[in-house]
């Protein structure tokens, strides 16, 4: 549960399960540092998440401006489940979690 | 700080603005009751009702949200015109605030819970009167949108109610904001059930990776509401996160009278086309300006407020009050050193300290309006449980006074109160056989004499009886029979502990506790009583305090080697009394002052201090509240920033001082209560008699005390 991090691979992998939001900010933001320093390609797997709150929105819009300018990207696994998608609309921070790719 | 540490903080300072919305709405109750068809009056309640349920939600008051939720339904009933405000709802809604008000001190040590049966009892007792099935309000992060349909459906039918605009809204959360629990898709969600709502999320203020500080919300939103609410109703929403957010709500220039008040695409066009492009360059501009914070507020007179536990506004004036004891030492030091420089740094702080004073005491000052309404519902509920008609008139409730005064007035002002409607006012039968109006009233005033404030408790009832008072008085022991008593000294009887009259004793009052609970705490607040009644015309009972219990501005005067400080907001001027003054008034203790005459009391005298008097000595006028009278001392000594500090329980039968105060060289002066002083001599003048213990004694005694304490060990 929570946020998990494997850059074992030959892309830096993100997890996030459950509620991730301000309680979980400060680790969150600690592992999307590890994984963009990993020099790999970050990729951010929304399936878990049951919850994202504002805090989450702008560590990965950030993380992926920081990604884009060091040339690895960020991308996303697979849109985020429906009911987090709802939410987000909600307050309009859906369009910040889409990447091109 | 852990964000535990932050919401437990958040949460308290929602019970603190929650304690506010719940006296107003109180007061709004009330006064509903008496103005049924006040529409403003029902906007009021229910906007309060909505912002309690709304914020409740959002900072874990689940059930007050849930409990509040159909109460809010039922005033949106009245709102609309489908329900009728009887007794029984504004009944049951004052019952329901006792038990939202347990709710939100919920986990205080020492509050009494809510009681899940007498809440069940009131939601029964408000759906039948509105005829609906109790309903939940959408409530945790995790409830779907659709959750709200039936709250829109609702206020489909409010915005139907009045014309439809549209609101331009810029919210911005500033850097405290997600640390202290609030939650922006809570907030929006409320707007959103308040009309047709449209969004659009900036990241422009988000900073590059490395800065970003991941528990602050750098997104701002700017939306496009459009409802019948008005703009207070809108900002309601954000009562709780005001003072940590930017918020501006402008009115949208082109008001539409639509018949669809939900109606998205129109405000989305508004959005999306030029006031878009507007606003985010605003918002843009904005966040370059203000690179730290965001600190800017929706109007120039919205002055930003900091609440401040009040021990820590004691313990400040406490410090100001030791520092305005040291400068005088200070003063005192410069002046004997006779140093320019010292003298010159000494007057620089003597100004700032005076200044400092000043301030602090301000804060301090709060308007006695709380108070004041709270009484609204005990006559309402009184006169209800004793079959009494009571309208209960209130003035000057803006009237400021000592936080700590305040405080400490509750009780006493209760009791006043229940003894009015207890004993003063005539059942309605006997105000008919009396030819009175049906309806009694009590009157409550606050008003501002001096260095006191002036509190009356009015009512225009039977008055008290006299005759009834002194025979009871001499039943109880509490006088002899054979005493002579003015009408005065009779009604100062009923203040006596174990003193009543009332031939009955009810719940109310007539246990003799009360008057007596009434005396007692004004004597601590150094205050005093004055009775007025008229058989049959009613009762006024008139509370003096003093404006503030810590410093005040005085004027130190001397006699022999005896000081006394008199307030300086008493005193008006100051003349010579020479020897020819005395003998051209015939030895009558007159002053001709520019051609009135003012009585004035030898203080030397009265004091019964023994020293042969100066040549020429002063006179201070003083104004009171029986007119103006002189008193006469030997020199003054100047202005004196005065920490007034107890004189204890040995000397608090000494009337005629209200307290002592340190001076530079380390001496005590008395502080005189003028009014008491004139009182005083007035009184021992009609019997013969002088002041009771001479006050330079008391002063010497005092002297040795106060040495003795500052010598104990702390």
């Amino acid at each position: 549960m929570g946020i998990t991090l494997d850059d074992s691979g030959s892309q830096a992998m993100i997890g996030l399960n459950g509620v991730v939001d301000i309680s979980s900010a400060a680790e969150f933001k600690m592992l999307l540092l590890r994984a963009l320093n990993s020099g790999k390609e970050v990729r951010v797997s929304l399936s878990g998440a049951t919850a994202l709150d504002v805090t989450a929105v702008q560590l990965l819009w950030s993380a992926e401006r920081e990604a884009t300018r060091a040339g690895t990207g960020l991308s996303f696994t697979g849109p985020a489940p429906a009911e987090v998608y709802v939410s987000l609309c909600e307050v309009d921070l859906q369009q910040f979690l889409v990447t091109d790719s | 700080m852990s964000i535990e540490n932050k919401a437990d903080q958040f949460k308290q300072a929602f019970r603190e603005e929650g304690r506010e919305v719940l006296v107003d709405l109180e007061s709004a109750l009330l006064e509903l009751n008496d103005n049924r068809g006040d529409q403003e009056l029902v906007g009021q309640v229910f906007r309060a009702l909505h912002t309690l349920k709304g914020s409740g939600a959002m900072f874990g008051f689940e059930d007050l949200a849930t409990f509040t939720h159909n109460l809010e339904t039922a005033f949106d009933e009245v709102r609309n015109g489908q329900l009728q405000i009887s007794s029984e709802l504004i009944d049951l809604t004052l019952a329901a605030l006792d038990q939202i008000r347990a709710m939100l001190e919920e986990g205080i040590s020492g509050a009494a819970p809510a009681d899940a049966a007498v809440c069940a009892e009131i939601l029964a007792r408000v759906r039948h009167l509105t005829g609906k099935p109790e309903k939940h309000p959408a409530k945790g992060k995790s409830a779907p949108p659709t959750a709200n349909l039936d709250d829109e459906a609702e206020t489909g039918s409010e915005a139907a109610a009045g014309q439809v605009r549209e609101w331009s809204i810029h919210f911005a959360p500033g850097a405290d904001f997600m640390m202290n629990g609030a939650n922006p898709l809570l907030l929006l969600r409320e707007l959103q059930q308040m009309g047709g709502l449209a969004v659009k999320a900036s990241m422009a203020a988000v900073p590059p990776f490395a800065e970003l500080d991941p528990e602050r919300c750098y997104v701002a939103w700017e939306m496009v509401l459009a409802t019948a609410a008005e703009r207070d109703a809108i900002r309601d929403v954000f009562i709780f996160v005001e003072d940590s957010c930017e918020l501006i709500i402008e009115p949208v220039t082109n008001t539409i009278e639509s018949s669809d008040p939900s109606a998205p695409d129109s405000a989305q066009q508004v959005l999306s086309a030029a006031n878009a492009a507007d606003i985010t360059a605003r918002a843009l501009e904005e966040s370059r300006l203000s690179s730290g914070g965001r600190r800017s507020y929706d109007s120039p007179d919205h002055a930003s407020s900091l609440r401040v536990p009040a021990a820590k506004l004691d313990q400040f004036v406490d410090l100001v009050g030791e520092l305005v004891t040291v400068q005088a030492r200070l003063s005192e030091v410069a002046m004997r050193n006779d140093d320019p420089e010292v003298a010159a740094v000494s007057e620089e702080i003597e100004r700032l300290t005076s200044s400092l004073r000043e301030n602090s005491m301000n804060i301090r000052m709060m308007p006695i309006r709380g108070t004041f309404e709270k009484f609204r519902r005990l006559v309402h509920d009184l006169a209800r449980d004793l079959g009494k008609n009571v309208e209960l008139t209130i003035e000057g409730a803006d009237t400021e006074l000592d936080k700590t005064v305040i405080d400490q007035l509750g009780d006493p002002l209760m009791h006043l109160i229940r003894n009015s409607m207890d004993h003063g006012i005539e059942p309605p039968a006997v105000r008919a056989e009396r030819g009175k109006r049906p309806t009694a009233t009590i009157h409550l005033s606050a008003r501002h004499s001096g260095a006191s404030v002036l509190i009356a408790v009015s009512d225009d009832g039977g008055g008290i009886n006299a005759e009834a008072v002194r025979n009871r008085a001499i039943e109880r022991s509490l006088v002899d029979a054979g005493t002579q008593l003015t009408e005065n000294e009779i009604f100062a009887l009923i203040f006596q502990p174990g003193f009543s009259t009332a031939q009955q004793v009810t719940d109310v009052s007539g246990r003799g506790v009360g008057m007596d609970v009434v005396r007692q705490r004004v004597d601590n607040l150094r205050g005093s009583i004055d009775v007025a009644s008229k058989s049959g015309a009613g009762t006024t009972v008139t509370l003096r305090l003093p404006l503030t219990l810590a410093i005040i501005d005085g004027l130190l005067v001397s006699i022999a080697d005896a000081s006394f400080v008199l307030p300086l907001a008493n005193i008006l001027e100051c003349i010579e009394l020479t020897s020819t003054d005395i003998e051209r008034a015939n030895g009558k203790h007159m002053a001709d002052v520019r051609g009135e005459i003012v009585p004035y009391i030898r203080l030397r005298e009265h004091f019964n201090i023994r020293s042969p008097r100066p040549e020429i000595e002063q006179i201070m006028i003083a104004s009171t509240e029986g007119g103006r009278y002189g008193f006469v001392v030997d020199r003054v000594l100047g202005n004196c920033q005065t920490v007034i500090k107890n004189l204890g329980r040995f000397y608090r039968h000494v009337k005629v001082v209200s307290g002592a105060t340190i001076l530079g060289d380390g001496t005590v002066a008395l502080i005189l209560d003028p009014e008491r002083v004139a009182q005083d001599a007035v009184h021992a003048n009609a019997h013969g008699a002088r002041a009771g213990p001479s006050t330079t004694t008391i002063a010497a005694a005092v002297k040795q005390s106060l040495r003795e304490r500052s010598a104990a060990p702390h």
